[in-house]
């Protein structure tokens, strides 16, 4: 037997986050101990009707979530238990709310710093009701082998060690949440284990208070002793004292106080615990509860340390009397699933990976490029372009190769409203899109026919020089495989109207003491093609996809030259609309020739 | 609980009608020259002024002086601002108006479990410690509220009788409506006394303890609350409050100056055992601290720092119980950066570090303050199968 909490309660949780990570810890203990998760519903107005999705064993189990405790114990009748994890501001109105359930006979309050005011109205509502408010500032309550409200007993490994999975014969008081695990793990290494353990919070004025829970114990049979941690400040304790030394008990107490060190402090300090303090008048200290216990007729060990050999000597007088018997140990006990990263962490899984990368990371404090710290390059003077040279073709580029990838950015960053990409953008932009889907729009315009053609002019430039093609053979291979040579022509530009862009960028990479071969090629092809058709030039974007494949850039990555530096004209674009605050714009009549049928009568349908 | 000065708690006996005599509370004499010129009372009454601060025994200190006009009030106000005691200096004098009385009674309410405790005795000022017997009670459940008739009953069992009674009963019954509206856990005004002109009760003196824990539905607390021990908050006490009040969880840190033995213990319930166990070993505590409530590892850095830089330490504990949810890997993560910190700054030389733990990721966690060793600090770890605050006595040994 247990008390407060056992198989048959049902408990619903009133709280977020914080109440969600207890039903995982509660889910943990209900499959150590193969009962079904003992969490029904929350209660949570934000989420209302939603569900919390609860890991069980290797599963996940989805626990719905209501507006109300009324709509909780409507839909689920069992609950008979509720844990608040609400903050200090609204806790009185939500215990109050689960203490008016009739389903509902057990209330316990996890929030810390809950006004005293609240937590005493709270405590009598519940006595006037004839049910029970633990708390505030509980850790939680555990039966062993049957039921845990709240994480006490912390993670799972320490439920098996502190054999939270079967009953043993010590009942457990504190308030301290932390102590209440050092406990149940002594009493089950010095004696059999815990019944149940209570958290009653360190407040000043717990719900609930020692005298009733150990008017429960007295009157729970397997219960054969208690352990009650206490600390200075109020008056607990002594109504403990009181209570033991009124008349015969049969469970035995076994107390310890802590606070003796407050003599030797300054008076009046603060510890962790808002009740843990000396009364005004000094009534309440370590020494007066614990002199108190003593005369009641309990166990008083003189130190914490000495608490587990007094649990020790009190099991084995049980157990010479006869009262308890040596338990035995289940052979197998369930173990928890372990995630994927804690059986990686114990080489115990491998994982075949869903990606590779070779360029980056940034799993450490800073993001490294091809392993360089960005903040390094950025402290040793290196560029945007060499950023670009790391992350796209996985190598420090040299200065001089840095300036030329600079130009070409300047040169190619925009090109006016009227292109396709920016004129996409900019009809995004007006009709109220945001920057991203309006850049986006820009940049699907690139492509075969406007600024895609840097990789494919690199392409077929490098394939003639790698093969030595001459110019000739190299345009009879293009115009028997592929077509008009990419790299090759502009819409308005010509030999009469060059483009400055191109003049500009190969001025720069001949005044360069490098080797250009394909740019060379490129500018020998222009020669041939120009004097066919004068717009036939060498156009903007086979000078860069020529410089880039001289400087040794992979054609696959040439097209992003452009798309890089045009999406700096691209937002640009957007950011002018959006700040003249542009209209929607449509096409006017006149710009569109009408093609299609004249008006005409729709048939009757077949 | 949460201290209030003087000032503000007589403005919240005020707002709920009680009398208090006239006062002001100044930090300049420039500012307290005006008021006089804005303020009749100033000029016409017998004042007293008091240091207004966290001080006990302001008497003795010379910090309270009595009988004086304006004049007298601007030059003791003059002498007292500015003045060091200890690590305290008065930046605030309240100046109030004397009250000329004969008799002197007590009233107070205090917090109990069931509820409240309104407390009259016809006797005041010192002679009410002398005389407890004469103090009377009147208990109060949470939630109700007494009758008038409760409150005259409290003052004829009191010893007071006629009109006196009722005026007596009158200001009981105020001082629990100031109580209970205002989240106090304790209000004591001793003396209450009868002002002779027109024989109105007038609270002299006022002990106003608040619950800090309520201040989200009192917009109109603006004070600030006072150190309740007697001196004010050290820069590193303060440093680590307000770690404390961003973070979840909590970090908790008082200086005890001439102690060396320092504590750095994770847990409410815990930390006050490892005090207790330094105490007993005949060793003095160098400080209190506590960590709990899984708080961030920085945080918990920011206390291993304050807690290093305590002067003439030997021994640091890194106590703690098998926790529940706070994460003994990142945690001590914190006190270890923090410990490289303070060695690198030359600040453990010669310190003993003593730990001992349990809880999520408690392997992990004693692993990395193990490894410490080859790092050159003097640490000793142990598991949980060391019992609490065996360590403690380890540290200890010899002494």
């Amino acid at each position: 037997m247990s008390i407060l909490a056992n198989k048959d309660t049902y408990v619903v949780i009133q709280g977020g986050l914080a109440g969600v990570n207890a039903a995982r810890r509660m889910a943990e203990f209900c499959y150590l101990i193969k009962r079904s998760l003992n969490v029904l519903a929350f209660v949570y107005p934000p989420d209302a009707g939603k569900t919390n999705e609860i890991p069980y064993g290797s599963g996940l189990l989805a626990v719905p979530i209501y507006k109300s405790i009324a709509e909780a114990t409507h839909n689920h009748s069992q609950i008979n238990t509720s844990l608040v994890y609400i903050g200090a501001d609204r806790a009185m109105k939500g215990g109050m709310e689960a203490l008016d359930d009739s389903h509902i006979k057990v209330v316990s309050m996890i929030t810390e710093g809950v006004p005293e005011k609240d937590a005493k109205i709270l405590g009598a509502h519940a006595r006037k009701l004839g049910k029970v408010f633990n708390g505030p500032s509980s850790i939680g309550i555990v039966s062993a082998g049957s039921c845990r409200l709240g994480v006490i007993g912390g993670a799972f490994d320490n439920l098996v060690l502190s054999k939270l999975y079967r009953e043993g014969s010590f009942g457990v008081i504190t308030k301290s949440g932390g102590l209440s695990n050092e406990i149940i793990w002594i009493c089950s290494q010095f004696a059999d284990g815990i019944t149940t353990a209570i958290g009653i919070g360190g407040d000043a004025y717990p719900g609930t208070d020692y005298v009733s829970y150990l008017d429960m114990f007295e009157n729970d049979p397997q219960t054969k002793a208690v352990v009650i941690v206490g600390e200075m400040g109020g008056d607990l304790e002594e109504r403990a004292a009181e209570w033991y030394g009124a008349k015969r008990r049969r469970v035995k107490l076994i107390a310890v106080v802590s606070g003796f060190c407050q003599e030797s402090l300054p008076k009046g300090m603060k510890f962790g615990h808002a009740g843990a303090k000396e009364g005004l008048k000094g009534e309440g200290s370590a020494r007066s509860k614990s002199d108190a216990l003593k005369k009641s007729g309990a166990i008083v060990p003189a130190t914490f340390g000495a608490l587990g050999p007094a649990i020790k000597e009190t099991y084995q007088e049980l157990l010479k009397s006869g009262q308890v018997k040596e338990l035995v140990e289940p052979a197998v006990l369930p173990k928890l699933p372990k995630s994927i990263e804690e059986a990686m962490k114990a080489n115990e899984v491998m994982v075949a990976p869903l990606i590779r990368t070779t360029i980056s990371d940034d799993r450490g404090d800073e993001p490294c490029y091809d392993g360089y710290p960005a903040s390094e390059l950025i402290n040793k003077g290196y560029e945007i372009p060499h950023v670009v040279g790391l992350l796209w073709d996985k190598r420090l580029i040299s200065k001089q190769e840095a300036e030329i990838i600079k130009r070409i950015m300047m040169l190619s960053a925009d090109h006016g409203p009227c292109v396709s990409g920016a004129l996409g953008t900019i009809i995004a932009a007006c009709a109220g899109i945001g920057m991203s889907q309006s850049v986006a729009a820009g940049l699907i315009m690139i492509g075969p026919r406007f600024g895609g053609a840097v990789t494919d002019a690199g392409r077929y430039f490098k394939y003639a020089v790698d093969n030595k093609l001459s110019v000739d053979d190299f345009l009879a291979y293009m115009k028997k495989n592929v077509g008009p040579v990419p790299g090759i022509g502009h819409r308005v530009k010509s030999l009469r109207n060059p483009d400055k862009r191109v003049k500009e960028l190969v001025g720069y990479v001949k005044s360069l003491n490098i080797k250009t071969p394909c740019l060379d090629f490129a500018l020998e092809v222009e020669k041939i093609t120009s004097v066919k058709k004068d717009n036939l030039i060498l156009n903007v974007d086979g000078t860069m996809a020529a410089v880039l494949v001289d400087i040794g850039f992979p054609v696959d990555s040439l097209n992003g030259f452009f798309i890089l530096s045009r999406t700096i004209g691209l937002i640009g674009h957007w950011v002018d609309q959006k700040r003249q605050d542009s209209r929607l714009i449509r096409l006017f009549d006149y710009l569109v020739n009408y093609a299609a049928p004249k008006r005409r009568e729709v048939p009757p349908l077949k | 609980m949460a201290k209030v000065l003087e000032g503000p708690g007589m403005g919240l006996m005020k707002k709920w009608g009680i009398t208090v005599p006239n006062y002001v509370v100044v930090t300049s004499i420039d500012e307290l020259t005006k008021l006089g010129q804005a303020n009749e009372w100033l000029k016409k009454s017998k004042l007293v002024v008091k240091a207004h601060e966290a001080l006990g025994s302001r008497f003795k200190l010379g910090l309270v002086k009595v009988d004086l006009d304006l004049k007298g009030a601007e030059a003791a106000a003059k002498e007292m601002i500015g003045r060091q005691v200890g690590s305290i200096t008065v930046s605030q004098v309240i100046v109030s108006e004397m009250i000329p009385h004969k008799e002197e009674y007590y009233c107070a309410v205090k917090s109990t479990r069931e509820g409240t405790d309104v407390l009259v005795a016809n006797c005041g000022g010192i002679e009410v410690e002398s005389n407890w017997d004469r103090v009377k009670r009147l208990a109060v459940e949470i939630g109700q509220q007494p009758s008038p008739a409760s409150f005259e009953k409290l003052a004829k069992d009191a010893g007071f009788a006629g009109p006196l009674a009722k005026k007596m009963a009158e200001f009981a019954g105020k001082m629990f409506t100031c109580f209970d509206s205002e989240d106090a856990q304790y209000l004591e005004v001793n003396p209450v006394v009868l002002r002779e002109q027109d024989h109105e009760l007038i609270a002299l003196d006022a002990v106003t303890l608040l619950d800090g824990d309520a201040k989200f539905r009192h917009p109109d607390w603006n004070f600030a609350f006072a150190a309740e021990f007697g001196r004010a908050y050290s820069k590193h006490e303060m440093e680590v409050m307000a770690v404390d009040s961003k973070i979840k969880g909590s970090v908790k840190f008082i200086e005890i100056p001439g102690g060396d033995t320092a504590m750095l213990p994770a847990g409410g319930g815990a930390s006050v055992y490892y005090s207790d166990a330094v105490v007993a070993r005949g060793g003095k505590l160098a400080n209190y601290a506590e960590y709990s409530g899984d708080p961030p590892d920085w945080a918990v850095e920011v206390l291993t720092d304050k807690v290093c830089s305590l002067p003439g330490i030997r021994n640091i504990i890194v106590g703690g119980a098998i926790a529940n949810f706070t994460d003994v890997k990142k945690t001590f993560g914190g006190i270890i950066n923090g410990f490289r910190k303070a060695q690198s700054e030359g600040k453990l030389k010669g310190v003993k570090i003593w730990v001992r733990r349990g809880g999520p990721r408690e392997k992990e966690g004693l692993d990395a303050m193990r490894a410490l060793k080859d790092e050159g600090f003097d640490i000793n770890v142990f598991d949980r199968n060391t019992p609490l605050t065996d360590i403690v006595d380890k540290a200890l040994q010899g002494k």
